[in-house]
């Protein structure tokens, strides 16, 4: 009899701790889509999470909030507890906790408003990317300059393109209106003769082609699009 | 002589003036945007609140204890000052976000319908109504970068019907036609109307026979009140690329020989109402300047939409003398009763604040505020711009701003009668404080 009390207990333990994972098993790895109850709303979430080299690397989408692959950054994972946060306007953080039946509820917090929320797995994970630098022609690298009219004023515009090897080029992107503006540029590009300058966060982005020793394109401010040609600094 | 002593008459003359200044938007005539009677320093309670089927942009008016206010349910509303009791409403066939006046038992004001309206003060029973060209809001290609760019949308913070003013037998007003009319008070005969270059959702100010209003097209007019010749004009702002630094949504008010008006170009102007030239300009860092100034004690009191300041300026010279912080955009125009200023905000709270100081009394916030739907608000109660105005696309901006002005936001010009504070809210009521 007490034998087999003794075994009963055994098999419960080893069925409890069959049930658990493992020490550096990836249960997190996945896609999870649930939703944030906000007052009145539902909010759709789709987080994409994976380990690449030891490191947690992720992606959000927020459909019906223009969030589609962001990034995620700052994830911390020490199960059963998951963070991140996503950056950039919207400035989302979540805190969340696995339980026992595979799904992870915590909150979902944005602007200091605090949502219940609540995800599933649903499948391997699907991590965006974000586009990387590329390298720019030689011919452009340096500072180029130019105005712009937008909203009853002129701007002055600088761009100084500067190759980094095999990080691609960086940008400084400065405009000057009422005040000196330097823009934390996020991505810059050259597909065939077309160069983009984007600053995301702020909504700010140029455009442009080398033509004639001009930069000539346009500059973009959330929706609003003006041309802008650009001249080599002297 | 057998006449009253000259004491006496003046009283009665103060007393009279007292009462008809709150009987019409900005108090007056010349909308100076004061207040008489005692000014409430504290927050006591909720005297009542008035439900009604839609936002209430209008801003509320007093005239023998009852007020007189717009609905955009698309009524016309009496309402008993003491109680909160409905005495009569009459309905529109469009919203009333414009101010009645009230003048000879008549109440005066028109409607999203085109048409504007004259009514018994006692029994909201019609007297005659008048059709304009037809109203409709301010639109262009592309406003304030909203795409398509090359499609007209309509302005959604073009948000407030002309409020008329009632003075020489006549009563002024501007319409979505372009037009300022001057009608016959008494019988709704057209006696002229004057024609600008886009929609007129300004309040005319009157001093010295003269009328003083902003148009949409960037223009501000000054024209004859009892000819309609035009007497001079003055242009402020364009914007050709999306049309959001440009027109007068802001009413002016007249003090001392000067026009005080904002301008969506983020200007407060100070013109010459003898001649429009400008005396001084203050500038808003491309934040519209929406609110009716008020003027007192050699001051300009107003605020600012984006960058959501209070302002205190000096009125001859036009520099500051008081800043503050709001937490959000103001489109509602101060109110000055002694020493207390009070402004509604768009975030769905009344603000009171001291006249010198500029220092926030204490504020009052609305149910519809206080349960943030959508997450319209921060948690600080500022506007969660990017959770609202993430696109630009489609009609997301316009729900957008729907959702933001559902959270109660207010409007309104505050009243203030005998020490309760009136204003109305886009949550649907009609507030009073004590």
């Amino acid at each position: 009899m007490q034998l087999d009390r003794a075994f009963l207990r055994l098999i419960a333990i080893v069925a409890f701790t069959a049930a658990l994972p493992c020490r550096g098993e990836d249960v997190i790895s996945g896609r999870w889509e649930g939703s944030a109850q906000i007052p009145d709303e539902e909010i759709t979430v789709v987080v994409d999470l994976a380990q690449e080299n030891g490191a947690w690397v992720g992606s959000i989408i927020v459909p019906g909030f223009d969030v589609k692959g962001v990034p995620l950054s700052d994830i911390a994972v020490k199960q059963p507890d998951v963070s991140f946060s996503v950056k950039g306007p919207l400035g989302i953080r979540m805190k969340l906790r696995l339980d026992g039946n595979g799904k992870m509820t915590g909150n979902f917090e944005q602007a200091g408003n605090v949502a219940p929320t609540s995800l599933q797995k649903t499948g391997p994970p699907q991590v965006e990317y974000p586009p990387r630098n590329t390298p720019v022609a030689k011919e452009l690298e340096g500072e180029w300059k130019g105005d712009y009219q937008m909203l009853g004023y002129t701007r002055h515009v600088s761009i100084k393109f500067t190759n980094r090897g095999p990080d691609g080029a960086t940008v400084e992107f400065v405009i000057v209106g009422r005040r000196t503006n330097n823009l934390p540029v996020d991505l810059v590009t050259q597909e065939g003769d077309l160069v983009t300058v984007d600053s995301r966060g702020i909504g700010f982005s140029f455009e442009g082609r080398l033509k004639e020793g001009k930069l000539s394109g346009a500059i973009r401010q959330g929706a609003v699009e003006t041309p802008l040609q650009l001249e080599r600094a002297k | 002589m057998n006449g009253l002593p000259i004491g006496v008459l003046l009283a009665i003359f103060f007393a009279t003036t007292a009462i008809s200044a709150q009987s019409m938007f900005r108090g007056d005539a010349m909308h100076s945007g004061q207040y008489g009677g005692p000014a409430p320093r504290q927050f006591h309670r909720v005297k009542w609140k008035f439900p009604t089927g839609d936002r209430v942009i209008s801003s509320p008016v007093f005239k023998d204890n009852v007020i007189y206010f717009g609905g955009d349910d698309g009524n016309v509303y009496a309402v008993d000052a003491a109680s909160g009791r409905q005495i009569w409403k009459r309905t529109t066939n469009g919203p009333v976000p414009a101010t009645p006046a009230i003048a000879n038992g008549t109440v005066y004001v028109g409607s999203y319908d085109g048409k504007f309206y004259a009514l018994d003060a006692k029994t909201g029973a019609l007297k005659w109504k008048f059709a304009t060209e037809g109203e409709r809001r301010f639109e262009a290609k592309g406003i304030h970068g909203w795409q398509p760019k090359d499609q007209t949308i309509a302005d959604p913070f073009d948000i407030f019907l002309s409020s008329p003013v009632v003075a020489n037998g006549a009563v002024y007003f501007g319409s979505g036609d372009g037009n300022l009319y001057a009608l016959d008070s008494t019988t709704g005969d057209l006696r002229w109307k004057f024609k600008t270059g886009d929609v007129v959702h300004a309040s005319p100010a009157l001093a010295n026979d003269i009328l003083f209003f902003g148009g949409w097209d960037s223009y501000f007019y000054a024209v004859d009140a009892t000819t309609g010749k035009e007497k001079w004009r003055f242009h402020a702002g364009e914007d050709p690329l999306i049309h959001n630094q440009v027109g007068f949504q802001s009413s002016p008010v007249v003090a001392n020989g000067v026009v005080y008006t904002g301008c969506r170009d983020s200007n407060l102007y100070a013109l010459d109402a003898a001649t429009g030239k400008e005396k001084w300009k203050f500038f808003n860092d491309l934040s519209w300047v929406i609110t009716s100034p008020a003027v007192a004690e050699g001051k300009v009191f107003f605020a600012t939409s984006d960058s959501s300041l209070y302002h205190v300026v000096d009125a001859n010279s036009g520099k500051s003398v008081v800043r503050q912080q709001a937490k959000a955009y103001m489109f509602s125009s101060p109110a000055i009763v002694g020493d207390v200023v009070f402004i509604g905000v768009l975030n769905g709270t009344l603000e009171a604040r001291d006249t010198k100081s500029g220092e926030l009394l204490w504020d009052f916030q609305v149910d519809a505020s206080k349960r943030n739907n959508g997450w319209v608000l921060t948690a600080e109660r500022k506007f969660n711009d990017p959770f609202l105005y993430y696109s630009s696309w489609r009609e997301a901006p316009i729900v957008a701003n729907d959702k933001q002005i559902r959270i109660g936001g207010i409007f309104s010009s505050p009243l203030v009668v005998n020490g309760v504070v009136y204003f109305g809210s886009a949550d649907g009521f009609l507030y009073a404080l004590e």
